[in-house]
């Protein structure tokens, strides 16, 4: 038994520029369904009339709780005042908004309210038996994994490579039901003072060639674009098996890919 | 290499000292030597061997005049080696206006590029404000003075190898209260970004997080989903995307050591972190970091197999191995399949197809065994082994089974 608050937002398609639900945060959901039974919140602070919330309800949630607030304000003392309230064990949200500011710094700015431990790129929940303490594994670079200990309650972001969420269905999408709660919130003064325009990529900057990449020019840029590495070029020629493999497990255990 | 022309006319015009009642002129040469105009006169023996790099085993030259002073020109006549460039002079800044924290990453206790380029950003916006670059890093033994630091903050070295966020932060927190620095930078990876978002929501200021370009005056970013574009002044928190800046060149800097400051050792709420065994074809192809691959000299699967799990590697195949249905199409390393970026790459029977040499275009090392030593991809590896791959698959099996003792 343990009480968990998922914190939701609104997604944009990449391609088509779509409302729809963020993945991670979906995924986060999907986390929370997971988990051993209990009271589930679902949170969203913004306009409680977006289609796009309906994708969450169609998961399994029964309510979704929307704090209503105009384009443009701040979320963060609404939510974090909202979660007091509640106070559950796990507070889930996916590690990145995508549409809206996007800095990621929403689950870090509730944590330090509610004092609580935050535990970022999350892909599994396992609780003890006394639903305590928590073992969370978290997702680094290169497809790598690292476990730990966390005592409850505490704030977990949720990584993309968390398993997928489950796909949303019409009829309990119909069915939730969605509580609008009006909140007074401030003006985001950081990001009105931020101008915006439309995205346009930029060139690629080359390593090769560049200020600080040593004394290369055009034709080196050139070089590095046409030609295929060249490698340090050692060559056994029509060595025994065992020898082969001796020298191919000395270069792998110099390299450091094999225990020594 | 240039010389002055010399004009007769003007070198007798600029002697004449009097010329009424009759005409004198100086014949100290000394006296005439400045005042020589004209045209100045090419040189090209020696502008050829300025530009001459090398002779033997063949003639290489560099007519782009960089490297190659009139100094190093006149004392030795350009035969043979390129001097060494010149160490850039110290550059010591006292009282600086300002401080700006980069803190590094330093991941697995060594300095990656993004720390690097975190510096460069860190090192623009302290010139445009007469400020100095204070490097916040677990200790190690990097020579910060090269890397473009003024200062040095260390923190306890083994912070780079364990995962340690919290006390971290604490620390940051504990330096951005003592020194109050205008900016600071963070990088924006897994660990750098999070250690950002910790500082920033401690000190209850807002981060301008994954900064795409970054100028004295403004910095921008991605947000949106993607779609638009954020720009302002630059906040007093920034966490640096990667390769938005470029590394600095060769510079020289005090990196003074600072004292870090004290903090109070709370007991961390994050505990036992242990990295866990992962399985290695579980890993996609393109976040791979060791490569068992196979081309169409590998008859032999089950040894292949057997061979990825002794050696604890992901398991891949050229198009041929992956279209003959011996391996899925998301194995596939080429142009058609998968760019990967592993650190080592071992290719079994593979003969290095253009399209596969481009897939492993970003590996660190390639090791290939392959019986034609005319292959693409013998000339691509590091360490390249002429023989047959199926004979030296059990091999290296038996060798990996035995823990290399063998």
């Amino acid at each position: 038994m343990v009480d968990v608050a998922i914190l939701v937002s609104v997604g944009r398609h990449p391609a088509s520029g779509q409302a729809r639900r963020a993945p991670s945060d979906a995924r986060a959901l999907e986390l929370a369904f997971g988990l051993p039974p209990g009271r589930r919140d679902a949170l969203h602070a913004g306009d409680p009339t977006n289609p796009a919330l309906r994708d969450y309800l169609g998961m399994g949630l029964e309510r979704l709780t929307v704090l209503a607030m105009a384009e443009g304000r701040d979320p963060t003392d609404a939510l974090a005042a909202r979660l007091r309230g509640l106070s559950p064990g796990i507070i889930l949200t996916g590690n990145q908004a995508e549409g809206g500011e996007d800095s990621g710094m929403l689950p870090y700015v509730v944590a330090q309210a509610l004092g609580l431990a935050i535990v970022p790129d999350v892909v599994a929940i396992a609780l003890d038996a006394e639903g305590r303490t928590a073992e969370v594994v978290q997702a680094l670079a290169r497809g790598q994994r690292r476990a730990l200990r966390v005592e409850l309650p505490f704030v977990a972001t949720v990584h993309p490579a968390a398993p997928a969420a489950r796909p949303s269905a019409f009829g309990p999408a119909r069915r939730g039901r969605i509580e609008v709660v009006p909140v007074d919130a401030p003006p985001d003064a950081f990001l009105t003072a931020c101008a915006a325009r439309p995205w346009r990529d930029r060139p690629k900057r080359l390593s090769v060639g560049a200020a600080g990449g040593g004394t290369g020019g055009a034709l080196e840029r050139l070089r590095a674009a046409t030609e295929a590495k060249a490698g340090q070029g050692r060559v056994l020629v029509e060595p025994s098996p065992d020898e082969a493999a001796r020298a191919i497990w000395d270069y792998l255990q110099e390299q450091g890919m094999q225990p020594r | 290499m240039t010389a002055r022309r010399r004009d007769p006319r003007a070198e007798r015009t600029a002697r004449i000292v009097q010329t009424e009642p009759r005409r004198r002129l100086v014949l100290d040469p000394d006296a005439i030597a400045a005042s020589s105009g004209g045209r100045p006169r090419r040189d090209p023996r020696a502008r050829r061997a300025d530009a001459t790099l090398q002779t033997a085993p063949r003639l290489r030259l560099d007519w782009t005049g960089k490297g190659t002073g009139a100094a190093v020109s006149m004392s030795a006549p350009g035969r043979g080696q390129r001097a060494a460039p010149a160490a850039p002079p110290l550059r010591v800044i006292e009282n600086p206006a300002c401080l700006i924290f980069a803190a590094l990453d330093r991941p697995d206790g060594a300095l990656s590029a993004h720390d690097r380029q975190l510096l460069a950003a860190a090192r623009l916006l302290a010139d445009a404000v007469d400020g100095a670059v204070v490097a916040v890093a677990p200790d190690g033994a990097d020579d910060w003075g090269a890397l473009g630091a003024d200062r040095v903050i260390p923190l306890p070295a083994a912070w780079a190898a364990e995962y340690a966020p919290e006390r971290r932060a604490a620390a940051l927190v504990a330096a951005i209260a003592r020194w109050s620095p205008l900016h600071v930078l963070f990088p924006e990876s897994p660990e750098g970004g999070d250690l950002a978002r910790r500082v920033a929501a401690a000190c209850g200021e807002r981060l301008f997080a994954g900064v795409e370009s970054l100028s004295a005056s403004r910095v921008a970013r991605r947000a949106g989903g993607g779609a638009t574009e954020l720009s302002c002044a630059p906040s007093r928190f920034l966490s640096i995307a990667a390769d938005a800046v470029a590394p600095l060149g060769a510079v020289r800097h005090e990196a003074r050591r600072l004292d870090p400051p004290e903090t109070s050792p709370d007991a961390p709420k994050l505990r036992e972190a242990r990295r866990l065994p992962v399985d290695p074809d579980g890993v996609g192809l393109g976040e791979a970091d060791f490569i068992l691959s196979a081309g169409n000299g590998v008859t032999d699967w089950v040894v292949f197999a057997d061979l990825g799990r002794a050696l604890g590697a992901t398991r891949a195949g050229s198009r041929v191995v992956c279209d003959a249905g011996h391996l899925p199409r998301d194995r596939q390393v080429g142009a058609s399949g998968t760019v990967v970026s592993a650190r080592c790459y071992l290719a079994f029977g593979i003969a290095g197809a253009p399209q596969h040499l481009q897939g492993v275009g970003g590996v660190e090392r390639v090791v290939a065994v392959n019986t034609d030593l005319h292959a693409a991809m013998i000339k691509r590896a590091d360490l390249a082994i002429i023989a047959d791959a199926q004979a030296v698959m059990p091999a290296l099996l038996r060798l990996a089974g035995e823990g290399g003792h063998g």
